[in-house]
């Protein structure tokens, strides 16, 4: 592919396969993430998102399948390309034993963060987690969403273009869920730092990310920005709630599915098209099984 | 260059030293015993390849508990890798293999080398007299990155922790008792000498307790310790890659 066309692209792939033994996890997917953007790899449980997160970060292997960062081969320079990538894994990795400030000075050292700068950062990060004051408690003290926060500045330490979020908030209370999704907002308003998110959360996917792909069985069915997905299948869902179960029809105005609810003899509702009515009108199934 | 040496060496130094106390008291508390079980039950009543039990007894303890530290990193390895997924911080980080590998082997012989300074405490305890010479250090050396790297593999290869305890039972545990650190392998029959014969401990064992004793040092034992060395750090080499497989 011609230089020209990778300018601007923080990450690009192509045809990613992963297969274990006879089963294929990923099958052939493609991603396009440029400076700044704010995507969505949105999938049912065994979709391929991790999987495919983890193709990317090099933690494990493809089977097929070409990786670019910045337009560089991440096979051939791995250890270059690794210096882009920032990653938020599903596990909160921080490392028990060492307080949050050996955390962190240690993924300084594993990323060549000079050693006059290493301090200096690490206190700017741990002030932008708000956890300045207790930089010097072990990590198994820490509370799940102190964990998580210190996962992710320690993955914007060595200032990555790119960030990786695994199921960041998964298992976290909606409060401390809220909190890690407004410090993410603010690490992609503040940093123009480009960011993959995985969720299960889709309403706030759909609030927080610019474009989305869709993924089931390994294989991307559907990408592009939540409103514009949403609009193609009718920006309005009718719900009949019928004694066998829940009937959809979509509409493209308010006004269409109000009319096709008069007269109905059932109990019905009429919302805003969701990112997962998107998915099941796609599938036939629900993302949050 | 080396930040992975350099950073899996923190966070294992660092991580010691909040045990440091209770680890060290852990791994000196059975070549104790074994001291006054053996050493004082036996004492100088009894020679063994014209050396008083207890002088034949202390560098067989050196090599056994040098190889639980330095081989005892695969369990370490193990709940890093499987229970808390520190080790993937490892794998996504701009390093290579061969300073991941490099790094353990580093921790695990350090930890070797601590449990060899213990013992030397103990034998000057119980007043048995050893020589210190180049021969001994570039043994000690050698066999604690050789079982260092071996415990780096097995942590790798294995797929969770009943594994771990599996190889622990059916291969160390045996190697431990029969190459040589309490009787010499001579006395063995024919087929257990055989067997014996194939495993480095048996090697490090001879070669480390002629260093210490004035004996003279096979050369070719000392070839094979270094061959067994070079055969498990490419092993090592090797798992961590598969952990990416």
């Amino acid at each position: 592919m011609a230089v020209a066309e990778r300018a601007g692209k923080v990450l690009e792939a192509r045809g990613l396969v992963k297969k274990f033994g006879e089963k294929t996890a990923v099958a052939g997917i493609a991603l396009d993430i440029r400076e700044g953007d704010f995507t969505g790899l949105l999938g049912p449980n065994g979709a391929g998102k991790t999987t495919t997160i983890k193709m990317l970060t090099g933690l494990i292997k493809p089977t097929g399948g070409e990786i670019y960062y910045y337009g560089r081969d991440f096979f051939t320079c791995p250890k270059d390309a690794k210096r882009h990538i920032g990653v938020v894994p599903q596990h909160s990795n921080v490392d028990r034993d060492l307080t949050a400030y050996e955390n962190l000075y240690l993924h300084s050292i594993l990323h060549g963060i000079p050693k006059k700068r290493r301090r200096e950062k690490i206190y700017e990060a741990l002030e932008f987690a708000g956890l300045l004051d207790h930089r010097d408690r072990q990590v198994k003290t820490f509370s799940g969403g102190m964990k998580r926060r210190l996962v992710l500045v320690r993955a914007l330490l060595h200032g990555p273009g790119i960030l990786f979020l695994d199921e960041p908030t998964v298992g976290l209370d909606p409060q401390i869920r809220k909190n890690i999704w407004d410090l993410i907002l603010k690490i992609n308003q503040q940093k123009g730092m480009a960011i993959l998110l995985t969720t299960h959360y889709i309403e706030e996917a759909e609030k927080l990310c610019r474009s989305t792909y869709i993924i089931d069985k390994g294989r991307i069915i559907i990408k592009g920005a939540p409103d514009d997905l949403k609009k193609d299948i009718g920006g309005y869902v009718l719900e009949i709630f019928r004694e066998d179960g829940i009937e959809e029809a979509f509409f493209a105005s308010k006004e269409d599915a109000l009319e096709r609810l008069r007269g109905c003899p059932h109990t019905c509702k009429v919302r805003e098209v969701t990112l997962e009515d998107v998915f099941i009108k796609l599938t036939g199934k629900r993302i949050n099984v | 260059m080396f930040n992975g040496f350099r950073g899996v060496l923190y966070r294992e130094i660092n991580v010691f030293r909040k045990r440091a106390g209770k680890q060290i008291l852990a791994s000196s508390l059975s070549p104790l015993l074994f001291l006054i079980a053996f050493g004082w039950g036996f004492g100088d009543r009894v020679a063994v390849d014209g050396l008083p039990y207890i002088t034949f007894l202390i560098p067989g303890l050196i090599t056994m508990s040098s190889l639980n530290q330095s081989y005892g990193i695969a369990q370490e390895l193990n709940i890093t890798r499987f229970y808390f997924h520190v080790f993937d911080e490892y794998l996504i980080a701009p390093i290579s293999h061969v300073e991941i590998v490099l790094g353990e082997a580093a921790y695990g012989m350090f930890k070797g080398l601590l449990s060899t300074a213990l013992i030397f405490a103990y034998s000057v305890i119980f007043g048995v007299k050893l020589t210190v010479g180049p021969v001994f250090f570039l043994a000690i050396l050698t066999h604690t990155f050789l079982f260092t790297t071996l415990g780096i593999t097995i942590a790798m290869l294995v797929r969770d922790h009943g594994d771990q305890a599996a190889v622990n039972t059916f291969v160390i545990t045996p190697m431990i008792f029969l190459s040589g650190t309490f009787f010499p392998v001579e006395k063995l029959p024919v087929v257990f000498k055989w067997l014996v014969y194939a495993l480095p401990l048996t090697y490090s064992t001879k070669v480390i307790r002629a260093a210490l004793t004035g004996g003279d040092v096979n050369m070719l034992y000392f070839m094979l310790m270094l061959g067994f060395a070079a055969v498990f750090f490419v092993a090592a080499l090797r798992a961590v890659g598969r952990v990416e497989g």
